[in-house]
C-alpha cells in the first residue's frame, strides 16, 4: 500500500510521539541522563512532522485542515507538545516530556479515529476567521495542558513533601524532602531531583499566562466571527459558554495567584479544575451537548 | 448612627475590596454559566417535565434556570462583580500600584544577596546605578538616615496592568448595557418572490431568489451530504426609500441603516390546491404555508396540517431519504378530527390526497423561503474597544513584571564595601528568582575591579 505525503509525516509524528513519551517517561523515574538525549529529539521531531502533515494536507487537500475534530486535536497535540519544548528548555523540565507528550499521542490517535477524509466545509465555516479563530482555542487548550501537567507535578511533591514532614522529626532547611533525602529516603532522593515547589507553582503559572491570553483572544475573535455568522457576537451556544467557563476558572486562578497565601496548593487544584473544564469544553460539548458549534446552518 | 454607619461603609469595603470575595463571585458566576451550558436554555415547559423528574424540572423552572443568563441570579452576579471590581480599583489596586520608597531589612527579603567588593562604597554605588540605568531601569538614590540606597525599578508603568484589563471589563459590561437599553433582534422568514416589513425597523425585504448547493461526498462511515452554500438574492429598502439588490450570504450579512441581516436558514413553503367534488375551492388555504402550519376544510370538523417536506423519497423503501435535494419530493401531511389525530403519511408532489366527503388536497408545489435574522446593537463597537483593552492588561500583567531593586552599599574596611541587595516585585518573589539570581551574578562582575 503507497502512503501519501501526510500519513508518512503522521506516521512519523505518531511513532516519534510514542517513542518520546516511553523514553522521557523512563527517564522520569530513572534520571538516566541518554534517555533525555533520546526522549527530547524525538518530541521536537514528532512536533515539526506534525506541522508539515498540517502544511501538507492543506497543500494537497485545499482545505482548512483545523475544521473537524482530526484537524483540531492534530494541531492540539502539536501546539502542546510545541510549548511543552519550549518549557523544557527554558525551566530544565524534560522530566515531564513523558507525559505531555504521552498526553499528545493519546489524543492524536484519537483524533485520526475521526479522519473522514477531505469534505469542504460547512458555509458557516467558511471564513477567513477560522484560520485565526481555531488556532488560537486550540492554542490555548495546548498551554493548558502543559500548566496541567506541571500542576499535577507540583501536588504529587506536595502531598509527598506533607508525608515526609510527618516522617521526619523537624522541618529542616530545605524543606522536609531535603531532610527526608538526607536520612536516606529514596524516594525523597528521587523527589529531590524535581525543582522546587515554588520553582513549579512559577512554571505552572507562566503556562497560565500563555493559555489565558489565547483563550482570551480565542473568545473574542469567535464572538466577531459569530457576530458575521450568527448575526450576534454572543449566543450564549453551550460551546462558547463552556469556553466562558473556562476562562472564569482560570480567572480565579491568576486572582488567587496574587495571593501568598493561596498561591500553591490551592491554585494548582485551581489549574487541575481548569484543565478538567477545557476537557469539557473540547469533548464534552461537542459529544453531549448540540448547540450551534455542531455546525449545521 | 454615623459610626455605624461608618462600620457598615468599612465592612463593605473590606467584602468586596478583597479578592478572595472576587474568586467566590467568580466561583457563582462559573457555576451559573455552567447551568446554562448543561440545562438546555429557552425551551417551554413541558419540554423540561419530559427531560427532568418533576421536581428537578420544577427548580429549573422556578429558579430560572431556563433562561438562567437572563435571570436576576446572573445579572445579579455580574453586577456584584463589577462592584467588587470597583470597590477594589480604588482601594486597593490604585493605592497598591506605587508604593514610596523606603529602606528594607535586606536579609528579611527571601530574595537578598550580601558579598564583598573591592573598591570603594561611592564608587561602587556608582558602578551599580550606572549599571541597572543602562538596562533600562529606573535608577533612584535617597538617604535614610545617613544611609544611601540605590532603588531600581523594572516595567514600574506595567503596574497600571491590572488597571487596564478591569478597565476592559468594565467597558464590555458598558457594551452589553447597551444593547439590553437599546438594541433589538429578531428572526424573519421571507418566501421566494415575496416581501416582507421588518417590524422594528420597517425596512422591506423581498426574497428575488434563494439557493442552495450541497453536495454529496463519500465518507469513511458513508455518504455525507455537506451544504456548501447559501444564497439569498433580495431587494431591500431601507428608511430612504430606495430599493437596492443585495446578496446575504453566510458569514456575509448586508447592513441596513445600522441594523444587519444575515442568511440564518431556509426551508419549503407548500402550496395547496383544495377541491370539493371535483371543483377547485379558491382561497383555501390562500397562501403559501410553512412546515406545522394547518387549515381547516370547510363544513367538517377536518384540519390539515403540512407536517414536513421531504426532499427525495427513497425509491425502494418509499421513505423520507437523507439527500437534502430536492428530487423526489413528497410532503407528510396530518390529519385530525375534533383535534383528534387521524393520523398522517407521506404523499408525492402532485398526488390528490382524498379527506373524505368529496374533499381532496393537492400539495401542489413548493417554494423557497430564506430565514433571516437581524440585530441591531450600538454597543459592539463598545464591546470590541473592551475586549481589546482587557486583551491589552491581561498581556500587560502577565508579561511584564515590575519588580523593585533595594541596594545599599556601605564600607567594609579600607577600600572594600559590602554590597547587600534584595528585590520585591508585585506577584512574590518565586517569579522573579531566576532572574534575581543572574542579576546578582552579573552585577557581582561588574562591580569587581
Ligand atoms: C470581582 C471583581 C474583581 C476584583 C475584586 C478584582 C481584584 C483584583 C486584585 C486585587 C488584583 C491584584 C492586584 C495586585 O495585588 O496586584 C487583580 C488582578 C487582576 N485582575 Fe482582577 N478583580 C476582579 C475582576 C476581574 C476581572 C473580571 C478581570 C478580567 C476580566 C480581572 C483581571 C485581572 C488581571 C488580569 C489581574 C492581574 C493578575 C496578575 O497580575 O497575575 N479582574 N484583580
Amino acid at each position: 500500500m503507497k502512503m501519501s505525503l501526510d500519513e508518512v509525516l503522521m506516521v512519523t509524528a505518531l511513532g516519534s510521539y510514542v517513542l518520546a513519551a516511553l523514553a522521557l517517561l523512563v527517564y522520569f523515574f530513572s534520571r538516566e541522563e541518554w534517555l533525555q538525549h533520546v526522549g527530547a529529539p524525538l518530541a521536537i521531531l514528532g512536533c515539526v512532522a506534525q506541522f508539515a502533515q498540517l502544511v501538507a494536507r492543506y497543500e494537497l487537500t485545499g482545505v482548512w485542515p483545523l475544521l473537524n475534530l482530526y484537524g483540531s486535536l492534530s494541531l492540539f497535540a502539536a501546539m502542546a507538545v510545541a510549548i511543552y519544548i519550549g518549557f523544557a528548555f527554558r525551566y530544565k523540565a524534560w522530566w515531564a516530556g513523558g507525559f505531555v507528550v504521552g498526553l499528545a499521542a493519546i489524543f492524536l490517535a484519537y483524533g485520526v479515529t475521526w479522519n473522514e477524509g477531505t469534505m469542504p466545509p460547512v458555509p458557516s465555516l467558511q471564513s477567513y476567521w477560522a484560520k485565526i479563530h481555531v488556532p488560537l482555542v486550540v492554542s490555548s487548550y495546548a498551554a493548558f495542558l502543559v500548566s496541567f501537567v506541571f500542576s499535577c507535578a507540583y501536588l504529587m511533591k506536595y502531598y509527598a513533601e506533607r508525608a515526609f514532614a510527618r516522617e521526619v522529626a523537624f522541618a529542616a532547611e530545605g524543606g522536609a524532602t531535603v531532610a527526608a533525602a538526607a536520612a536516606g529516603n529514596p524516594l525523597a532522593q528521587w523527589m529531590q531531583t524535581l525543582p522546587t515547589l515554588a520553582q513549579l507553582d512559577t512554571i505552572v503559572y507562566r503556562a497560565v499566562a500563555i493559555g489565558l491570553p489565547l483563550i482570551s483572544i480565542g473568545i473574542i475573535t469567535g464572538a466577531m466571527w459569530a457576530k458575521e455568522s450568527w448575526g450576534a457576537y454572543w449566543q450564549w451556544d453551550p460551546k462558547e459558554t463552556a469556553a466562558l467557563f473556562s476562562w472564569i476558572v482560570y480567572l480565579a486562578y491568576m486572582h488567587l495567584h496574587t495571593r501568598h497565601s493561596w498561591r500553591g496548593l490551592r491554585t494548582n487544584w485551581v489549574s487541575v479544575l481548569g484543565f478538567l473544564s477545557i476537557l469539557f469544553c473540547y469533548f464534552g460539548v461537542n459529544i453531549w451537548i448540540s448547540g450551534l458549534h455542531s455546525y449545521k446552518l | 448612627m454615623a459610626a455605624r454607619v461608618k462600620d457598615l461603609y468599612g465592612d463593605f469595603v473590606r467584602t468586596f475590596g478583597n479578592v478572595l470575595f472576587a474568586v467566590c463571585l467568580f466561583v457563582v458566576w462559573g457555576l451559573l454559566t455552567l447551568v446554562g451550558v448543561v440545562v438546555d436554555q429557552g425551551k417551554d415547559a413541558p419540554a423540561y417535565f419530559a427531560s427532568y423528574a418533576a421536581p428537578i424540572a420544577r427548580a429549573i423552572l422556578r429558579l430560572q434556570f431556563d433562561n438562567v443568563y437572563h435571570s436576576p441570579w446572573y445579572v445579579g452576579t455580574i453586577g456584584l462583580i463589577l462592584l467588587s471590581l470597583t470597590v477594589c480599583t480604588f482601594k486597593r489596586v490604585i493605592p497598591a500600584r506605587l508604593p514610596p520608597l523606603h529602606p528594607v531589612k535586606v536579609d528579611k527579603i527571601p530574595l537578598h544577596a550580601v558579598y564583598d567588593v573591592a573598591g570603594d562604597a561611592a564608587g561602587v554605588r556608582r558602578k551599580v546605578a550606572a549599571w541597572f540605568a543602562e538596562r533600562g531601569w529606573q535608577v533612584r538614590d535617597r538617604v535614610f538616615d545617613g544611609v544611601e540606597w540605590t532603588f531600581a525599578d523594572k516595567h514600574n508603568w506595567a503596574r497600571r496592568g491590572v488597571l487596564i484589563a478591569h478597565l476592559g471589563f468594565v467597558i464590555i459590561a458598558a457594551g452589553t448595557t447597551i444593547y439590553w437599553a437599546r438594541g433589538f433582534s429578531g428572526e424573519t422568514a421571507v418566501f421566494s418572490g415575496q416581501a416582507v416589513d421588518v417590524p422594528e425597523t420597517h425596512a422591506v425585504i423581498r426574497l428575488d431568489d434563494f439557493h442552495y448547493t450541497i453536495q454529496p461526498i463519500m465518507t469513511k462511515s458513508g455518504i455525507v451530504y455537506q451544504p456548501i452554500d447559501y444564497v439569498s438574492h433580495v431587494t431591500v429598502t431601507g428608511k430612504d426609500a430606495v430599493p437596492r439588490k443585495e446578496v446575504v450570504r453566510v458569514n456575509h450579512p448586508i447592513d441596513v441603516d445600522g441594523t444587519l441581516y444575515y442568511q440564518s436558514s431556509y426551508g419549503f413553503g407548500m402550496r395547496f390546491v383544495v377541491t370539493h367534488d371535483g371543483r377547485t375551492v379558491p382561497g383555501l388555504p390562500g397562501r403559501v404555508l410553512f412546515e406545522g402550519e394547518s387549515f381547516d376544510i370547510p363544513a367538517t370538523a377536518r384540519s390539515v396540517t403540512y407536517e414536513r417536506f421531504v426532499p427525495t423519497v427513497d425509491k425502494q423503501s418509499g421513505l423520507p431519504s437523507a439527500d437534502p435535494r430536492v428530487n423526489d419530493p413528497a410532503v407528510a401531511l396530518g390529519a385530525t378530527e375534533n383535534g383528534r389525530s387521524l393520523g398522517d403519511a407521506l404523499f408525492a408532489l402532485g398526488s390528490s390526497v382524498d379527506l373524505g366527503e368529496g374533499w381532496r388536497v393537492v400539495p401542489e408545489r413548493y417554494v423557497l423561503y430564506s430565514g433571516f435574522q437581524y440585530r441591531y446593537d450600538p454597543g459592539i463597537p463598545l464591546v470590541g474597544i473592551g475586549a481589546f483593552v482587557l486583551l491589552g492588561g491581561l498581556i500587560v500583567s502577565f508579561y511584564f513584571l515590575p519588580a523593585r531593586l533595594y541596594v545599599r552599599v556601605d564600607e567594609d574596611g579600607p577600600g572594600r564595601s559590602r554590597v547587600g541587595m534584595a528585590a520585591t516585585t508585585v506577584k512574590g518573589y518565586d517569579v522573579f528568582s531566576n532572574e534575581f539570581e543572574r542579576l546578582v551574578v552579573r552585577l557581582k562582575e561588574v562591580t569587581e575591579p
